[in-house]
């Protein structure tokens, strides 16, 4: 696997220093290496992106139900006429 | 074309004045949060009431969390008599805020916002130091994770002399 290159600036998200709004939110949980692959894109890039996700989640939760649906019809007993 | 993709492209086609706010906003400032509706903060002016309850009704925008039954119609009386309104569309959730907390009515947000070319529109979209503002003030939980964040990111932005 080839290895990620951070510029200065990018290090300074990645391995912030103590007292830094970076520290901070490292501290809070967020992973900042997602915020630097966002901030490598131009703000179009990265809607398109949030877009895209959010659309494969649509998709995910129509699947879901679907399958769900699809279990309760085949567990309920035939009719028989 | 996804929902936000089609949300942008309503309030564009349809001439709305508004500034994109919450997680899009936030998303474009380069957040790695993901959202599931579109927020925008509008104009409260007649005229672009009027574009705005026009363009919500050609996707049939329902008030979303409201009982079915509930009276509503879409038009700019009924947007001028309220304030905020979340919907469901058949574009995906687009919640209209007359108002954002922390920050402001539109003409708040409009001095606040730069223009970003978002799939072909030219959309208004509210900076980072509001959106923060915006999101502390809000307090509620799923919005107190967005700051640390976003505060990293303007950090990050004043070190390297980038501005988006």
């Amino acid at each position: 696997m080839d290895k990620v290159e951070y510029t200065e600036a990018e290090r300074w998200l990645i391995e912030p220093k103590p007292g830094t709004a970076a520290a901070r939110a490292r501290d809070f949980g967020v992973d900042l290496s997602l915020t630097v692959n966002n901030l490598r894109l131009t703000p179009h890039e990265r809607v398109k992106r949030l877009d895209e996700f959010q659309h494969e989640m649509k998709l995910l939760r129509e699947a879901v139900r679907s399958a769900k649906q699809n279990g309760r019809d085949s567990a309920r007993p035939k009719t028989v006429r | 074309m996804a929902e936000i993709a089609q949300g942008l492209k309503l309030f564009a086609d349809f001439k709305v004045d508004c500034v994109v706010v919450g997680g899009v906003a936030a998303g474009a400032r380069g957040s790695s949060h993901v959202t599931y509706d579109l927020d925008v903060c509008y104009s409260r002016n007649p005229a672009n009431l009027a574009r705005l309850a026009q363009a919500l009704r050609s996707v049939n925008a329902t008030l979303r969390g409201a009982p079915r039954d509930l009276p509503f119609r879409l038009d700019a009386e009924t947007l001028a008599r309220g304030l905020n309104f979340t919907f469901n569309t058949d574009i995906g959730s687009i919640d209209i805020l007359g108002e954002v907390q922390g920050v402001g009515d539109y003409q708040e947000c409009l001095q606040d916002s730069n223009v970003l070319e978002l799939f072909d529109n030219s959309c208004r979209v509210l900076s980072l130091e509001k959106l923060i503002a915006a999101k502390r003030s809000a307090g509620r939980t799923k919005d107190l994770a967005a700051p640390p964040e976003l505060e990293a990111i303007l950090e990050h932005r004043r070190r390297s002399g980038t501005t988006e």
